[in-house]
């Protein structure tokens, strides 16, 4: 198998006497989509931050691209090493509640890092965002400021704006939990297309039919390990571990 | 009742010394102007230096924050009391720093402008806090998340956001300065309630004192309407902001 583009091992991650990860090890190819389901408290979106440190984990290694990114004496606090650095501008991140910057408009929103941390030019930041606005639908709204949008567009806009620094990974963290269901699907539609031009991409979600269709892996997670893995026709439909079909049946019967 | 009247309403008196009661309160005003654009600044240097994040930089954060307590601690005459008699006599500083005559204001106008700007910057710090605590962690999250340091997170994200929180608590600091400007009277600056207490030691009679009063009123009341204006619009903009959330 080809060098992984994500790969952790053993990590762990407490806050305080809590243990929120208990050793988890996980394998993501170029170009695959995994998504990581598990109840709530199961250590998913902590996984997920430990990803691109904005959570550093405590023990265990982190390689990206085959890059250690865990190492050295800086490993712990997360700060002001070079593998911040290294991390944050291959890895791109959307969270639950969106996290646009509100006294920016749309445009601003997905220009700032470029001109910013990758020092592009304004105009050179400006076409790039434009088009990227355009493919996720947004072609209309450059001047808008997010309190306008819809929970729908805004969350596009942070796909786009974490696109703009052209990461090679990307993590979704509930992206869509916080949105009015009839919203949902268009962000679901602009996620599957990014999958299909080969985006590598870690979701955590609710949404079983996301997981069902679009991921190439399915992790479940609960009590800081990873239960059961596989691929999603597997884990979704003949689950092997007890605690995978409880939450199973928990969720599906809504 | 017509002694109290006398002894505080002397029209007579107020208007004899109008002159020189409003001169005095023009260098409240000018004091009043040039701390508050320091304190301002200094007050968010402050508040910028207690969120520095990471392990390494605790020394800094604890000196600010021990710097941000005590000098709210102590009485701000007698911070003025300590710079207005102590620096002339620290005789390893340059003439130019001890008694400074700069811009054709006498020494004690800078040290009062020093005093009020280190006291009022610590008080200021706190209200920049207060707003910087209110930004959303999210929003630092997206930033770090997008590959910006600390530094061009606070600068793009954090600190503008964090003003437009803060306008009322700040304007109040802001009302606050304009009057402890008076407590620059004890070292022989000129100012309303110098002028004043001049004229009361001459005539007996308390109707300059009150007149330097009055002139802080005109300024002091309409502010306090503006800061009442300003968290009826904030409130305002947070159940707006909710709804929106909702929607």
């Amino acid at each position: 198998m080809a060098e992984a583009m994500v790969r952790l091992e053993e990590i762990h991650k407490r806050f305080g006497d809590l243990e929120v990860l208990k050793g988890v090890n996980l394998d993501v190819a170029k170009g695959e989509v995994v998504c990581i389901l598990g109840p709530s408290g199961s250590g998913k979106s902590t996984l997920l931050r430990c990803v691109n440190l904005l959570e550093p984990p405590e023990r265990g290694e982190i390689f990206l691209e085959g890059h250690d990114i865990c190492k050295g004496p800086g490993s712990g606090t997360g700060e002001a090493s070079w593998e911040l650095d290294f991390v944050r501008q291959r890895v791109g991140m959307v969270f639950q509640q969106f996290n646009l910057f509100p006294h920016k408009t749309v445009l601003e929103n997905v220009t700032l890092a470029p001109r910013q941390v990758l020092g592009k030019s304004r105009a050179e930041a400006e076409s790039k965002a434009k088009a990227l606005l355009e493919r996720v639908g947004l072609g209309d709204k450059f001047g808008q400021y997010p309190e306008r949008l819809s929970g729908g567009q805004q969350q596009r806009v942070a796909i786009a704006r974490a696109l703009a620094m052209e990461p090679h990974v990307m993590l979704f963290d509930e992206v869509t939990s916080a949105l009015d269901p009839e919203l949902v699907k268009e962000v679901l539609d602009t996620m599957r297309e990014l999958a299909g031009e080969g985006m590598t991409m870690l979701v955590v979600t609710h949404e079983m039919g996301f997981a069902r269709e679009v991921g190439d892996q399915v992790v479940f997670m609960d009590g800081g390990v990873i239960v059961e893995q596989g691929r999603p026709a597997d884990v979704l439909d003949n689950p092997r571990e007890e605690r995978t079909k409880k939450f199973l049946g928990r969720v599906l019967e809504r | 009742m017509s002694e109290f009247f006398h002894q505080y309403f002397d029209f007579h008196i107020m208007g004899a010394h109008f002159s020189e009661v409003l001169d005095g309160f023009l260098k409240n005003l000018l004091l009043f102007a040039v701390v508050v654009v320091l304190a301002l600044a200094w007050g968010l240097l402050l508040a910028l230096l207690r969120q520095l994040p990471g392990k390494k930089l605790i020394p800094i954060r604890g000196l600010t924050i021990a710097y941000i307590d005590v000098l709210r601690a102590i009485p701000l005459l007698i911070i003025i009391l300590l710079i207005s008699g102590g620096i002339p006599y620290l005789n390893f500083l340059p003439k130019d720093l001890r008694i400074p005559q700069w811009f054709g204001q006498p020494d004690p106008f800078w040290y009062g402008v020093l005093a009020l700007t280190l006291v009022y910057g610590a008080y200021m710090a706190e209200v920049y806090r207060a707003g910087i605590e209110a930004v959303p962690r999210g929003q630092i999250e997206a930033a770090r998340s997008l590959g910006m340091s600390h530094g061009q997170a606070m600068r793009h994200i954090v600190v503008p956001q964090a003003v437009t929180k803060i306008p009322a608590p700040m304007l109040n600091e802001v009302i606050s300065l304009l009057k402890d400007a008076t407590l620059v009277s004890v070292v022989a600056y000129g100012e309303s309630v110098l002028v004043g207490r001049e004229v009361l030691a001459e005539t007996f009679n308390s109707s300059a004192v009150l007149l330097a009063g009055l002139m802080f009123l005109a300024i002091t009341l309409p502010g306090a309407r503006i800061v009442d204006k300003l968290i009826a619009r904030n409130q305002g903009k947070i159940t707006r902001g909710a709804h929106i959330e909702v929607a």
